[in-house]
Order: structure tokens, then C-alpha cells, then sequence
């Protein structure tokens, strides 16, 4: 039995917030949607998704700062799996993401499929 | 001796010269006479050149800060003896050398313009990537089917579209690796590689147009140990060779891939049976030059910054990448007239060179690193 994920997803760009929820939708998953910063840290914390996907440029709070306030929560923030969405590529941010165990995406690199396909990955675990 | 005491010399010698003359018309021997008149043309033979010397080395130093002053570096003075003048000279030659080594700037002015630089690097990553991804995950949409079945039409025109919105993500991936390059903030983080898995994938790349071309292509690969090299960077650099090789060689022609040990260093060589390297373009493969424009209707894409970048790379991380056309490579083992006529058929052929020494990459700090690049 295997039971419908929920991805959140953080993007302040509307067009690519549109792009990923229908592209997880059609893959079935259940899509939790933030415009900003602090609404993607207070939808994570209420709602415990199975996959956190953060943009870093993004209002209130960047997510970067969302990131390591998920990996302070104890219990739960710092196992869930989260994927940085990004068209930076400077090294402090990657070098962030990968203190924070969290996977970097460059949004240029990746098609839909392959971020479905990389989103089904990590949370199994891989 | 500096100045004053040359315009003491000078006015002693001259008032020497005074007083013989004065010495001369109070009726003295005939000796003294002709030693009084010598002593004044001396002096007076002195001041004139003195004066003319001097005269000669400011206009010297006044032309020089003219053309400093329009730009031109190059005009060193000549110095000749120890004087203020001389130090003038001096200080402005030294000056010179420094305006042209970049360092006389205004330290703070050139720190404002790194970080100028620096921002425009992630402005333009950020900025111009927003709408390239946009572009590249709704043509997918469509294209994948997700929103419903389409045409052959349809998918021929999105196919494009999306074909050709990659091209502007390499190109700006590539325009992002030679700021990065220019000023210098790229790193390079070598660690164990094995350099036959990234060969094999900078192959795996260009495996549909190596087949679509039916170009014959050749893997001659030793057993390599690990060695310490950035994995991206040695990626990017294989890639990008391989790029021109295959892309400037006509259908069924040759390019053979080598990777080889040496005493002291990996060889790696790229050799084509294509196009060649013209006279003019020698000097320019490895600058930010735009495609070789010699290139006929080639497949296209490609934007002639990957020789740019991999020259940049090898020689940081302290190896070195030349290339020689017209190539020897597949000439003697084809035979003499044969493999001539057949080179000359197709082109002249290139052979690219990288050494790397067995060591290993120099690592190197940075702030930034390079994307992947077509």
C-alpha cells in the first residue's frame, strides 16, 4: 500500500511554482505550495511533508535560512529531505546545501521528469 | 652628481673663465693668453652642452608623460647619468610598468570593480536563467505530453523551441565560465578521479552526433590510476576538446580519443581527420573568438568558448594544451599518398594536446565553480 507523498514546494517565481505543482500532481503526488520564505517554513512545520523543495532568491526568508531553520527542528526537520532549487551556482550556497545535507539543484540543468524522478529517490532514501 | 652641483660646476667654470679674461686684458704672458682663451671655450663649451643635455632629457621626460598620458605604456626613457632628472625618468619608467601590470590602479576603485564584476556574474545567473528554465520546463511540459496528445508538426516546432532554448543555457553557462575566468574566481578542487569514467562520459555526450554524422570513432585508453583531479573541471575540459573534434570533422571521417601515462605526466590527445586550423585562426583558437568561420555547415551549436575555458583550467591547474594541424596522427598508419589525398579531401585534420602532470591538479581556492559547458 503505498500511500500518496506530499511535496512542498517553495517558489516565488509563479511560472516554475505552476510548472512543478502540476508536474508533481501528474505524478501523484500531494503539492503544498509557498510564495515565500515564511510561509514555506510555517506550511513545513504544520503539515511534516515527505519532501521539502526550496528556492533560495525568495521574500521574507531565503531559502537557505528556511533550510537550516527545518534542520534545527530536532524530531523531524533535520530527516526530511530537502532539495535547494536554485539558478545560482556560487559556492557558499552549495557548500550550505551540502552542510545541510540538502541535495542543489541548478533549475537550467534538470527537466521535469529528472526532478520527479530525483524527488521519488531521496525520499526513499536514496 | 645631481644637478646643483652640475650648475656650480658650470658657473664656477664659467666664472674661471671671467676672470681669465679679465686676467687676459690686464696684459699678461702669451701662454696665459692662449690658456685663458682655451679656459673660456672650455667653459663656455661646457654650458652649452650642459644646458643642451638638460634641455634634451626634459623634453625626453615631457614627451614620455605625453604619451602616458594618451595611453601609450611603452615608451621607456632612456637614463644615462645619475641626476634628478634621471630619478624622474626612473620613477616614471617604474610607473609605466605598474599602469601597464594592472597594479598602479587605485586599489580601491579596483576592489569597487571586482565587486561590479562579481555581481554581474550572479545577476546574470540568476536573472537570465529565470526565464531559460521557464522556457525549458514548459516547452518539456508539452513536449512529454503531459498537456495532451500532439501533432508531429507540434512536436517538431516545440522540439525546436526547446532545442534551441538549450543552446541559449550553454551560452549563458559559457559567458558565466569566462567572467569566472577573467577574474579569476574560479577553484579547483582536485580528489581521486578515475579519468577513464570521465572520458567515457564526455563520449557518451556526443554519441548522437557521432552517429548521425557516422563519424569513425576511435577510444584508445590506458590503464590509468586514480588520479587527483577536480572531476567537473577535467569533464568540462574533455567535453570541450571532444566538442571541436567532432564537430569539425566532415561525416565519416576519424577521431581518435588517447589517454596515456608518461614519465611524469597523463597525455591526452584528440585527433580529427576535419577542417584543420587556418593560418589566420592559429592565434585566435584559444581566445573568446566566436565560431571558426571557416567552419562549413557544421551541426550546429557551440558558442567558441570551450578552447577559452579549457585553456584556462589545464594551465591553472599547471598543465599545459596546444594543438598542432595539419595532424600526423592517422597520416602514417594510412600510407603515405592514400592517407594524403584523403586528408586533403576532407581537411587537413587537428590534433589537440592536454598534459597533466601525474600529481595532479594545483588546487585552488575560489569563490565560484565553472558550469558544464557544450
Amino acid at each position: 500500500m503505498s500511500e500518496k507523498k506530499t511535496v512542498l514546494i517553495a517558489e516565488d517565481e509563479m511560472a516554475i511554482l505552476d510548472a512543478l505543482s502540476n508536474k508533481f500532481k501528474k505524478a501523484g503526488f500531494n503539492v503544498l505550495r509557498a510564495g515565500d520564505g515564511e510561509e514555506a517554513y510555517e506550511i513545513a512545520v504544520d503539515k511534516k511533508p515527505d519532501l521539502i523543495m526550496l528556492d533560495i532568491l525568495m521574500p521574507k526568508f531565503d531559502g537557505i535560512t528556511v533550510m537550516k531553520k527545518i534542520r534545527a527542528e530536532q524530531t523531524w526537520g533535520n530527516k526530511v529531505p530537502i532539495i535547494i532549487l536554485t539558478n545560482l551556482n556560487d559556492h557558499e550556497s552549495m557548500m550550505e546545501a551540502a552542510e545541510n545535507n540538502a541535495f542543489f539543484l541548478v533549475k537550467t540543468e534538470w527537466k521535469l521528469d529528472d526532478v520527479v524522478e530525483l524527488a521519488n529517490k531521496k525520499i526513499a532514501g536514496l | 652628481m645631481n644637478i646643483l652641483k652640475k650648475i656650480v660646476f658650470v658657473f664656477l667654470l664659467f666664472v674661471l673663465s671671467l676672470v681669465s679674461v679679465f686676467v687676459f686684458l690686464s696684459d699678461y704672458e702669451q701662454v696665459g693668453e692662449a690658456l685663458v682663451l682655451f679656459l673660456a671655450f672650455l667653459a663656455f663649451g661646457v654650458v652649452y652642452f650642459s644646458v643642451k643635455n638638460l634641455l634634451a632629457k626634459n623634453r625626453d621626460i615631457a614627451l614620455a608623460i605625453g604619451e602616458m598620458a594618451a595611453g601609450n605604456l611603452n615608451k621607456q626613457i632612456k637614463i644615462e647619468k645619475r641626476d634628478e632628472l634621471s630619478q624622474i625618468a626612473d620613477s616614471l619608467n617604474n610607473l609605466m610598468e605598474r599602469l601597464k601590470s594592472g597594479v598602479a590602479m587605485d586599489t580601491s576603485v579596483s576592489r569597487e570593480l571586482e565587486q561590479a564584476k562579481a555581481d554581474f556574474v550572479s545577476l546574470a545567473s540568476h536573472q537570465l536563467r529565470t526565464p531559460l528554465s521557464i522556457v525549458k520546463w514548459y516547452s518539456d511540459y508539452i513536449l512529454c505530453g503531459d498537456a495532451g496528445e500532439i501533432n508531429a508538426e507540434q512536436k517538431k516546432y516545440l522540439g525546436e523551441i526547446f532545442k534551441t532554448n538549450q543552446r541559449m543555457i550553454d551560452l549563458v553557462n559559457a559567458l558565466l565560465d569566462v567572467s569566472r575566468i577573467d577574474l579569476g574566481t574560479f577553484s579547483i578542487e582536485p580528489e581521486p578521479t578515475d579519468i577513464i569514467k570521465k572520458a567515457n562520459e564526455a563520449v557518451k555526450k556526443y554519441e548522437s552526433i557521432i552517429k548521425l554524422k557516422k563519424v569513425i570513432f576511435e577510444k584508445n585508453f590506458e590503464k590509468m590510476p586514480l588520479l587527483n583531479l577536480d572531476p567537473r573541471l577535467i569533464l568540462i575540459v574533455l567535453e570541450n576538446i571532444l566538442s571541436n573534434a567532432v564537430k569539425y570533422t566532415p561525416d565519416g571521417g576519424r577521431v581518435r580519443f588517447t589517454i596515456k601515462k608518461t614519465d611524469v605526466n597523463i597525455l591526452i590527445k584528440v585527433s580529427d581527420t576535419g577542417v584543420g586550423v587556418s593560418r589566420e585562426l592559429r592565434s585566435k583558437m584559444f581566445s573568446k573568438m566566436f565560431r571558426a568561420a571557416d567552419a562549413k555547415k557544421m551541426v550546429a551549436g557551440g558558442n567558441g568558448l570551450g578552447l577559452y575555458v579549457a585553456k584556462a583550467v589545464i594551465e591553472k591547474s599547471g598543465g599545459k594544451i596546444w594543438f598542432e594541424s595539419p595532424s600526423m596522427e592517422f597520416f602514417i598508419e594510412e600510407g603515405g599518398k592514400k592517407a594524403w589525398k584523403n586528408l586533403m579531401k576532407s581537411g587537413l585534420g587537428t590534433t589537440f594536446f592536454i598534459t597533466i602532470p601525474l600529481k595532479g591538479m594545483k588546487k585552488r581556492a575560489g569563490t565560484k565553480q565553472l558550469e558544464n559547458i557544450e
